[in-house]
């Protein structure tokens, strides 16, 4: 027997249980409208359960050829040009308003902002966003490197992997060894620049220079 | 017959009448968000006033004292942190009519990046007014600014109803997670120098440099000295605030921002070689460091802003130098033909 064959029966006989699901039913439907041999199959499995119970009757009687075939004769389910156009058209009136409620919904539908509440949930210390998932290794203190190739240690949320740092930096990263306080002094030097420019730029004042506190006080716990 | 297709008339012009008349409607309120926006920056630049307020991010909390105050012309700024080391910082800016790159892609409807293109705020962000709240003990007008696109993020900010001053600002990630957060939570708007305490402080202003200079007027970008380094790739919308060449620190500086969000390039000669790459990040704010090694010359690229990392890491790895640097002195500038701005798709 064939895999194909052997999927197909455990599928039916999980399907005669109920158990089976919308994908083995699929296949399954698709199987029986292209031969016999299956549907003959879940005739049998259907006499068998019936003996099995105990039900008296079992006359194999296959009412489908002739269900299929009144169904064909139903004026209804032939496809008329006239019948065609109308169901779409009513289709479409139907996609249309959807469309217009749409437009008008969607101005009172709340933007993903509304949906959370920035002061409550400020106070929790959780990771600042999916992007920015790092391991958490002290160095520079304050700044949470996110990725690093050479200095993470295994086991850690390694989501940031699939931004490759050019095979450059890698091979220099391993061959050079920097200093810490170099790096600090340098992370916190180009922090304090950029706010400096922020807050000329950024049109909120000088409140980005109170990010430029949180670099320097980083630095300074160490 | 004839009334069945009489009530399709009208069916059919009640549903253009609902598409027409609403998208006015929404239109000018969007409009008039972007104008409490616009009114905040030329507020919080033009206003005397002194607060309180507090920034936190990732549970960490700092309060800061802000003194804001504007004479002959110049602006006067002190900021005093108020926990943890003592520290504070003097600011004096020249003028308070310098617009800056910023300022006008916010306050105009458009800034002109070049003859065809021009950027404006509004194909970056939409602007939703999300009704009223108390901040620091005043009334104050929410809004909400959603990024249009990945590269940048969005805000919610509180806008006092009668000075325009901005209360409160929040940086928010796509998933609707607070980055960071100004807020006040105390403010005194009004008051001369003297009543607020820059008197006494004159001789303190007095060594303070004075910010100048990357003033522009409405029509003119700003002017940049040609670079030798050329981005192929930036984030719509962002355009060049300011440049600043090689300095003796070997350090070269480039300021591009979208009239909300801000990063910075430096690219590093001489610290470069003790500079591994490296990615950090310190609240809402994302340093991405590469190295390049052009002409046997190694360089350190940093991208330094409130952008979300992908973004950063993408502005860096796309940073190339234009022409190669003269061998006797790497601190003149080669005469690029292409200065750094952002190509921007706009009409």
């Amino acid at each position: 027997m064939s895999d194909h064959k052997e999927r197909l029966d455990q599928s039916l006989s999980a399907l005669m249980d109920g158990e089976a699901t919308d994908m083995e039913l699929h296949r399954l439907l698709k199987e029986v409208s292209e031969g016999s041999e299956l549907r003959d199959k879940w005739k049998r499995y259907h006499m068998v359960s019936s003996a099995l119970k105990g039900d008296a009757a079992i006359t194999p009687i296959d009412y489908s050829a002739a269900i299929s075939a009144a169904i064909d004769e139903e004026p209804s389910h032939r496809q008329s040009v006239l019948a065609g156009f109308v169901g779409s058209a009513g289709r479409f009136a139907i996609a249309a308003s959807v469309a217009l409620v749409a437009v008008l919904g969607v101005q009172q539908l709340n933007s993903p902002l509304d949906s959370v509440a920035p002061v409550s949930e400020f106070a929790g210390i959780e990771q600042v966003d999916e992007e920015n998932v790092g391991p958490a290794i002290q160095f520079p203190s304050g700044f949470q490197p996110i990725i690093n190739a050479r200095t993470v240690s295994a086991g850690g949320n390694n989501k940031s992997s699939q931004f490759v740092t050019p095979v450059i930096e890698v091979r220099q990263q391993a061959e050079r060894n920097y200093s810490e306080a170099q790096l600090r002094a340098y992370m916190n030097d180009v922090m304090a620049r950029h706010s400096n420019h922020a807050a000329l730029n950024s049109n909120q004042g000088m409140l980005p220079f109170a990010r430029l506190n949180e670099a320097e006080a980083a630095a300074e716990k160490e | 017959m004839v009334f069945l297709s009489f009530v399709k008339k009208i069916k059919v012009a009640a549903l253009v009448a609902a598409v027409l008349l609403h998208g006015p409607l929404f239109a000018a309120q969007m409009e008039s968000a972007h104008d409490l926006i616009s009114k905040m920056a030329k507020a919080s630049r033009e206003l005397n006033y002194q607060g309180l307020f507090t920034y936190e991010y990732r549970g960490n909390l700092t309060s800061v004292k802000l003194t804001h105050a504007v004479q002959d012309g110049q602006i006067y700024e002190r900021m005093q942190h108020m926990d943890g080391v003592q520290r504070n910082a003097l600011r004096r800016t020249d003028n308070v009519d310098c617009l800056r790159t910023g300022d006008m892609l916010l306050r105009g409807s458009a800034y002109r990046l070049n003859d065809q293109s021009y950027a404006r705020l509004e194909d970056f962000y939409e602007f939703h007014i999300k009704g009223q709240g108390r901040i620091a003990n005043r009334q104050v007008v929410m809004i909400h600014v959603l990024p249009k696109d990945k590269h940048r993020y969005g805000y919610v900010v509180a806008i006092d109803k009668e000075s325009g001053l901005l209360l409160q600002s929040v940086l928010m990630s796509h998933t609707g997670k607070p980055l960071e957060r100004f807020q006040f939570v105390d403010i005194q708007i009004g008051g001369s120098m003297a009543e607020l305490g820059f008197d006494s402080e004159a001789s303190d202003f007095s060594d303070v440099a004075l910010d100048q200079g990357n003033c522009i007027d409405s029509n003119s970008q700003i002017t940049t000295s040609a670079s030798r380094w050329s981005t192929q790739w930036m984030p719509p919308g962002f355009v060049m605030a300011s440049h600043k060449l090689v300095d003796n620190q070997g350090q070269e500086s480039m300021m591009f921002t979208d009239g909300l969000a801000v990063f910075s390039v430096f690219i590093d000669i001489d610290k470069a070689r003790s500079l591994p790459a490296i990615e950090a990040n310190l609240g809402a704010t994302v340093a991405v460091l590469t190295k390049a090694e052009i002409n046997n010359q190694e360089y350190a690229i940093c991208v330094v802003g409130e952008i979300p990392r992908a973004t950063a890491s993408q502005i860096a790895s796309a940073i190339s130098m234009s022409s190669p640097p003269p061998p006797s002195s790497p601190a003149s500038s080669s005469p690029s033909p292409s200065p750094l701005t952002s190509k921007s798709p706009l009409p």
